[in-house]
């Protein structure tokens, strides 16, 4: 039974045609990793998925309804975005920031209640940055802007959460400490979707990986076997190896260019 | 506590400013006076000169500095969290130089001198059509980006400054006084009609933006994740920023120019109250307006032969005060 699934999705950004007939679905605790080249409508994708952009053909379900029967506050409430970029001015605190995910719990003008109020305290200690809580965005490193931004998508208490690399700025132990949080919260039951750049940590966190080029699915399944497909190669243009090594769960990889 | 401490500050500037200027009032007969005009007995029969002093020209006019102050800042407020810029200000969307155009407009054709009230008239129409022209312009560009609006404003006013200046070189020199003089900005001679608009239009556009104050915090965390909570990004942006026309509007049809006002008061205030809007609008308010109030104070006390112009006097105060703090914040960066 799947939380969150799209049927020949076709979007458009921008007057271009990004997404060309997407299809796949997500289960509750799922971890997808979402990976492909640059331009291939990964972050189109989710957007899509958030009901930030419109279906021009195809549709998304989630939970079963169409997205556009969705009222915008439930929406929000079950699907939370969080973006690598951080647009606001950085002038609230961190705990602001995360408070603001209760936005589509409380809406515009009831005040917080103790139960937002704690859900925004789990969401802080989950990625481990209580003890920002009450200094300045504007204050932070880029990796720590980061785990506020995850927080407040933690806060917002969603079924499916959407990242858009979510470790593009965290150092090494930022970054399993990042992959950590989204395991915990597939272990409450939260559908993950995350658009991964780096195809070794991605490979080593999903579950299931889902390879889009030029807008269309083209390898899906577990990240060992997407990877070894020639789809893989054919979409990065590049020649995938993966090393076997002794107890490590998943292989290792490199890349070189092809040869001509 | 900050917001608790403006509050109670603001009463005290006012009541200090009713007494003071080049005629000093005393207390007791200033209570004397607004308890007679409140409804309340007089202890004491009234003695004419203060209360003509006091009652047809102070009062207006310290409370039109209150709100025209507080009016101010809370739309500087509001324009730094939906432009998600610090230095955003009234200026940005074309407000003021439509005003003086409007105004200019009025002078020119004359309608200044004949009929009461057309020079706040036309300023204030001047500010809404060139409002409505930055809309209307950055919406047919495609949807109105924050970036679509910023252009377009500026653009706009550009153009009617241009206009504004042709206008006044080909205007009889008399005339060119009154514009200047309401471009410099002030409240001297302003009376109750004109406090009788700012209480119909700055407050309760003042009040509506305080109400809105957590949708303008999720939409200052930039326009993706403000969708992305539930936000309607556009309509809640176009409401905002219509509102805060409307008090700038209205702000400047009355006293002309007051630069900085929307600057300085956020500004000073954030570290104090915080940057919620919840918060920060309503300390804003109470900061612009005692800030204006004591600026007016200024403005008619400095100078024992005329007043000085109370635009001039805002920007002589803020642009340093502004450069210090922008000195700052770049060291902390």
């Amino acid at each position: 039974m799947s939380v969150i699934e799209t049927r020949d999705l076709v979007v458009a950004r921008g007057g271009k045609t990004v997404l060309r007939g997407v299809t796949f679905a997500v289960a509750p605790g799922d971890g997808i990793a979402l990976v492909g080249p640059n331009a291939a409508g990964k972050s189109t994708l989710l957007r899509a998925l958030a009901g930030l952009l419109p279906a021009e053909a195809g549709e998304v379900r989630l939970k079963g309804e169409v997205l556009p029967r969705w009222e915008r506050g439930a929406l929000a409430r079950a699907v939370a975005l969080v973006s690598s970029e951080d647009d606001s001015s950085g002038a609230f605190t961190v705990a602001e920031r995360v408070a603001l995910g209760r936005y589509p719990h409380r809406g515009p003008f009831l005040p917080l209640t103790a139960a937002d109020d704690a859900a925004v305290e789990r969401a802080l200690a989950h990625t481990g940055i209580e003890p920002l809580g009450g200094r300045r965005l504007e204050t932070l490193s880029a990796g720590e802007r980061q785990l506020a931004a995850l927080a407040r998508g933690l806060a917002q208490e969603p079924e499916v959460l959407l990242l858009d690399e979510p470790s593009a700025h965290l150092d090494v132990g930022h970054q399993l400490q990042l992959f950590r949080v989204l395991d915990e919260a597939r272990a409450r039951g939260v559908a993950v979707i995350a658009v991964v750049h780096d195809l070794q940590r991605a490979a080593a966190w999903a579950g299931r990986m889902v390879l889009l080029a030029d807008g269309a699915v083209v390898g899906e399944g577990a990240p060992a076997d997407v990877l070894a497909a020639a789809a893989a190669a054919d979409a990065f243009g590049v020649r995938i190896h993966a090393h076997a090594v002794p107890g490590l769960p998943h292989p290792l990889y490199s890349f070189s260019e092809p040869t001509r | 506590m900050a917001l608790l401490a403006l509050a109670a500050a603001l009463p005290l500037v006012i009541v200090g400013a009713f007494a003071l200027g080049s005629v000093r009032l005393p207390l007791g007969g200033i209570v004397d006076v607004l308890a007679s005009r409140l409804g309340l007995v007089a202890a004491r029969p009234l003695d004419p000169t203060t209360e003509t002093i006091l009652w047809v020209v102070r009062v207006p006019r310290v409370l039109l500095a209150a709100m025209v102050g507080g009016g101010l800042a809370v739309v500087g407020a509001v324009l730094q969290a939906v432009f998600r810029n610090p230095i955003a200000d009234s200026g940005l969307l074309g407000v003021s130089s439509g005003a003086a155009l409007g105004a200019v407009l009025a002078v020119k054709l004359g309608l200044a001198t004949t009929i009461f009230f057309a020079l706040p008239l036309a300023a204030f129409a001047g500010a809404m059509a060139a409002v409505a022209l930055v809309y209307a312009l950055a919406h047919s560009l495609g949807r109105a980006t924050l970036h679509g609006l910023l252009l377009t404003g500026l653009t706009i006013s550009a153009l009617a400054s241009a206009v504004t200046s042709m206008l006044l070189v080909a205007t009889e020199e008399y005339r060119v006084k009154v514009v200047l003089f309401w471009l410099a900005g002030g409240l001297d001679g302003r009376s109750w009609p004109h406090v009788q608009a700012a209480v119909l239009l700055i407050l309760p556009a003042a009040a509506l933006l305080a109400v809105f104050a957590r949708p303008l915090d999720v939409l200052s965390l930039g326009d993706e994740e403000a969708a992305s909570l539930g936000v309607r990004v556009h309509l809640t942006r176009l409401g905002l920023l219509a509102l805060a026309s409307l008090i700038t509007g209205t702000a400047t049809a009355i006293a002309g120019s007051v630069p900085f006002v929307g600057l300085i008061a956020p500004h000073a205030l954030r570290p104090l109250v915080g940057s919620l809007a919840r918060y920060l609008l309503p300390a804003s308010f109470l900061g612009g307006a005692i800030l204006v109030v004591i600026a007016d104070l200024a403005a008619r006390t400095l100078n024992e032969q005329m007043d000085l112009p109370l635009g001039s006097l805002t920007a002589l105060v803020g642009a340093p005060y502004f450069l210090v703090a922008l000195r700052g914040s770049e060291r902390r960066a």
